[in-house]
């Protein structure tokens, strides 16, 4: 037990008085930017990234990190009461977290979500402990074909869940991937689709969508139900916190599932988004009672948190160990990691193990401390819903804007939160999926490129993705998700006829 | 008053015309398969493609129902109540942007939540006054002190000298 | 504060209009715009920058640091252009300042900057798999030259530097490589790690990890000389022990690219001097030595007409490269 060994020096390392403190502080900072859509855990930390310059290495990344966790929890909380996602991976956290709230569950919901996400983040920094070594191999074995067999196992879990119609839900999808392709594109070094627009050229950001679409939509969604949240009636009880923690053990499979997808993705790196949708999708279908998804149901709240912060922590180890980032955080705590003079790859553990291990017993513990903080916040939290709408709406309208204009300083932006704000309510009242559309301005840009360098790689050849056993289980695992879905309807059908007929004959 | 009819034509309209764009800027770069896997364009030229036919299909789907008889579609899904109250909350959002775009953010932030608050709202004075200027200050705080992040700024700023 | 500072130094200028000790002074915060996104070669330059100004107090102003990554830079650069005559904004980049109008259809040109320094030349090398066969570059060549149009080269996006110099080496050996582009150097470092490509021409930072644990060696550096002597970083060799690709006996003399500073057009000549000088005081500093030296850059600081007349010849080696290849857009 080397590694154990070596995590017991990083506890000696990260306990002291100082490096709490800066988790605790870390936590709550963390917590505000998670809170402010558009500012999301990478601008927190390239924003805090200048304070460390001082600072030894070890409470440096300790800051940051715990800056990170406390994003990651701040984006569930208003994900859950506005249903504006507040970090990019929290988007799958409203399908069912908003409908609970509305319900006037906030509280559980935000106790589910804190809690579940919790065991996740334990889960992705235990496989760290246990398996660093062994995992930093494995991930050298992923290229291009590889990524995008990842990518395609995201999409596969995702299609056919929605209820609406295949014509809708292709026109969102397509939009998705068309926003995604917007910019430069790495494989040809073109500048694709900006129509000469320079505001174009840095792309379409999906913060600037998901603000619009999310945020300014449900506002004219509401406004237009004269509807006040239904929360507003329900009390807020210390006591409902622990309840709700009583009742999550009967979880215990959903939040075994989200860990590995989450674990998963965090590694190979699909990212935390990605690993979110994926995990909400497989609650779904895994579920007995799938209609009951979308309208408050408690799984679909800890299935996407678990697996989204298990995948961001997760992610840190392919930064620490091969230099390749998992999350768009990761990419710049890696920058921050030159600056103060380590270099990530296989012997940052071997000659920096007071970092290494430091850094990973302070997920350990900046975790524990971020649930502990996140969940004396919930009461003030869900008493937010008890403010009267009339204050509490323009509000949220003022920070989706400064928040839309925070993601890249781009006044253009605004006016894009807008165009999104109408289109999302539209697509709303239409029963357009917004959410394979996320998922495909997640993802689809990086699939796109995954695909081309792989026929760069074979010269054209689409045999590249089933050119060795790891690519084509991936491959497979895909394919078997995408046709799961019409052959289960297909399955039911006949039972259904087969049913029919025993009974008539 | 919008019936659904109406709407889904309007919505289809919107992204055929938007896939249609897409697959323009998208025939730049060339959509075929050349030796090294698809050319720069073909994704978001299929892409759009698709957007563009599945719209259409809507469309179709939308209109038959229509002149088939089978379902004239014409459920009011927006009605006047609503979209009187829909308008009378996004005016002042659009007013707050186009603020934000001339006077700067700070000042834009004061005005639209005292007009929000205290033309909208019914709130006093007091109250609408405390919450636009606490909003603001909140925000100069946390983005411009903490976080070093410059908010757009208009003419007050500048004469203030910030 | 900063609003009575700003004011008092307004009215100071004010009352000695052209007094000579009165050079320019920044007169409200500075905005450092970034040519790539966070964690990228170009934001680690402008960062380090940026935390030896402050901790030395070299400007009296605090500095913003703003990342506008999109379009590999190309953002950046226009957002600078649109800053005409402004001081208070001071663009970091690469050579991507001069050599991205050629290869993109942008709304900017090299003549809405206005030159400053350039603090760095960063270094390309040949690496190639740890465990592979090649003893030194000309094997690598001749291996390559042997199986024309297979073995695969790594590097970050196409028509950018790396594609360039492999461009270059083409041209020169008459070895010809299928160019695999990723999202960048830190991509490209563990693909070939992974032995998923044959070799790539990472600057040392981005394989430095990687050679540490003997997963990638470095064959060749593309300098005029050897990399500064330094500690053993794998197998008892350094920096300095890696031969230039000359001495290796490629054919082509160097490929380095510059971090560069701008300021957009039409700026006081004091406001360039005045950078020129903070720049070279950060140049000097202890920090910004152990920066180059860890990550293995060659520290030449450039200004004026020294700078001028580097990316005059850098301009004109690439533009040939690039009109060779037909990425020249018109």
């Amino acid at each position: 037990m080397d590694n154990f060994a070596s995590l017991m020096h990083g506890f000696s390392v990260a306990l002291t008085f100082h490096h709490v403190a800066l988790m605790m502080g870390g936590v709550l900072l963390g917590i505000l930017v998670g809170v402010l859509p558009g500012l999301g855990a990478p601008n927190g930390v390239s924003l805090l990234l200048p304070l460390t310059f001082s600072m030894d290495p070890v409470s440096a990344i300790i800051l940051l990190t715990s800056l990170y966790w406390g994003a990651l929890f701040g984006g569930s909380t208003t994900s859950i009461l506005f249903n504006i996602p507040g970090e990019p991976s929290s988007v799958a956290t409203t399908f069912d977290g908003h409908p609970m709230a509305k319900q006037g569950r906030a509280t559980e919901a935000l106790s589910f979500a804190f809690l579940s996400a919790g065991i996740g983040a334990l889960a992705g920094v235990l496989l760290i402990t246990a398996l660093s070594g062994w995992v930093a191999k494995f991930a050298l074995r992923f290229s291009s074909p590889e990524f995008f067999a990842v990518y395609f196992i995201t999409f596969a879990s995702f299609i056919g869940l929605g209820g609406s119609s295949a014509f809708k839900s292709i026109v969102a999808m397509g939009v998705g991937f068309t926003l995604a392709s917007i910019g430069m594109d790495t494989v040809s070094g073109n500048i694709r689709l900006t129509y000469d627009f320079d505001v174009l050229l840095g792309g379409v950001s999906f913060l600037i969508a998901v603000i619009g679409l999310f945020g300014i939509g449900e506002l004219l969604l509401t406004m237009e139900d004269g509807l006040k949240f239904n929360g507003i009636a329900a009390k807020v009880r210390v006591s409902d916190v622990l309840r709700t923690a009583a009742k999550l053990p009967r979880y215990w499979l959903a939040l075994l599932r989200s860990s590995i997808i989450g674990i998963w993705m965090g590694i190979t790196p699909g990212g935390p988004t990605a690993a979110s949708f994926m995990s909400y999708a497989m609650a779904k279908r895994s579920s007995r009672n799938p209609a009951k998804f979308g309208k408050g149901e408690p799984e679909g709240v800890i299935a996407p948190e678990t697996a989204d912060h298990a995948a961001g922590s997760a992610a840190m180890l392919p930064m620490l160990a091969l230099g390749i980032p998992g999350s768009a955080t990761a990419a710049v705590m890696m920058g921050g990691l030159m600056i103060w003079g380590l270099n990530p790859g296989p012997m940052l553990f071997t000659e920096r193990p007071d970092f290494v291990w430091g850094l990973i017993a302070s997920m350990y513990l900046g975790n524990v401390v971020a649930v502990v903080v996140v969940l004396a916040t919930v009461p003030l939290f869900a008493s937010i819903l008890r403010i009267p709408f009339s204050i509490i709406g323009p509000l949220i309208v003022v920070i989706c804007f400064i928040g839309a204009f925070t993601v890249a300083g781009k006044p253009f932006d605004i006016w894009l939160a807008l165009a999104f704000g109408i289109v999302g309510y539209g697509f709303k009242k239409l029963d357009y999926p917004i959410a394979p559309m996320i998922l495909a301005m997640v993802i689809g840009d990086k699939a796109e490129d995954a695909f081309r360098q792989s026929m760069i790689f074979s010269q054209g050849s689409l045999s590249i993705f089933w050119s060795n056993p790891l690519v084509t289980s991936l491959m497979a695992i895909g394919l078997a998700l995408l046709l799961l879905h019409p052959l289960q309807l297909l399955w039911r059908n006949a039972r259904r006829l087969t049913a029919a007929r025993a009974a008539r004959g | 008053m919008v019936t659904r009819f109406w709407a889904e034509t309007a919505i289809a309209l919107f992204t055929l015309a938007y896939g249609l764009i897409i697959v323009r800027g998208a025939t730049e770069f060339g959509i075929g398969w050349d030796t090294s896997g698809p050319q720069p364009g073909a994704f978001p030229f299929y892409a759009g493609l698709l957007v563009a036919l599945a719209s259409l299909g809507t469309l179709v789907v939308t209109w038959s129902k229509r002149i088939t008889g089978r379902d004239t579609l014409s459920a009011v899904i927006l009605d006047r109540d609503g979209l009187g109250r829909v308008i009378g909350f996004f005016l002042p959002i659009l007013g707050f942007v186009l603020l934000c775009a001339t006077l700067g953010m700070y000042v834009a932030t004061i005005l639209y939540l005292l007009f929000a608050m205290r033309v909208q709202g019914g709130f006093g004075w007091l109250a609408s006054l405390a919450t636009a200027f606490g909003s603001a200050v909140a925000f100069y705080v946390l983005l411009e002190r903490i976080f070093l992040i410059q908010l757009m700024k208009g003419p007050l700023e500048a004469f203030l000298g910030f | 504060m900063a609003m009575f500072r700003t004011a008092a130094l307004a009215a100071a200028i004010a009352i000695v209009p052209g007094a000579a000790a009165l050079a320019w002074q920044p007169t409200k915060p500075i905005e450092f715009v970034v040519t790539s996104g966070p964690g990228g070669g170009t934001d680690n330059f402008a960062r380090i920058v940026q935390s030896i100004i402050q901790k030395n107090k070299l400007v009296d102003q605090p500095i913003v640091v703003v990342n506008k990554g999109g379009g590999s830079g190309a953002e950046g650069y226009v957002h600078g252009k649109a800053g005409k005559g402004d001081p208070h904004k001071v663009i970091f980049g690469t050579n991507n300042a001069y050599l991205l109008p050629y290869v993109a259809k942008l709304a900017f040109k090299p003549a809405d900057f206005t030159p400053v320094a350039s603090m760095a030349l960063d270094e390309f090398l040949i690496w190639v798999n740890g465990e592979a066969p090649y003893a030194d570059a000309k094997a690598y060549i001749e291996a390559a030259k042997a199986k024309p149009g297979t073995l695969k080269m790594g590097g970050s996006q196409s028509k950018d530097t790396d594609q360039t110099l492999t461009a270059m080496i083409q041209e020169a050996t008459g070895a010809k490589w299928i160019y695999v582009p990723f999202q960048g150097g830190g991509m490209a470092a563990t693909q070939l790690a992974g032995a998923h490509i044959d070799s790539n021409t990472n600057n040392p930072n981005e394989n430095v990890g990687q050679w540490k644990a003997g997963q990638v060696k470095p064959l060749c550096v593309f300098s005029p000389t050897r990399l500064a002597k330094s500690e053993p970083v794998h197998g008892g060799k350094g920096w300095g022990d890696i031969p230039t690709c000359k001495e290796a006996g490629l054919p082509l003399e160097a490929f380095q690219m510059p971090r560069t500073v701008w300021l957009p057009a039409d700026v006081p000549a004091d406001a360039v001097k005045f950078y020129e000088d903070v720049l070279e005081k950060v140049s000097q500093s202890d920090e910004w030595k152990e920066f180059i030296a860890r990550t293995a850059q060659t520290g030449r600081f450039m200004k004026g007409k020294e700078f001028a007349e580097f990316v005059a010849r850098d301009d004109a080696a690439n533009r040939k490269v690039f009109e060779a290849e037909g990425w020249v857009v018109k």
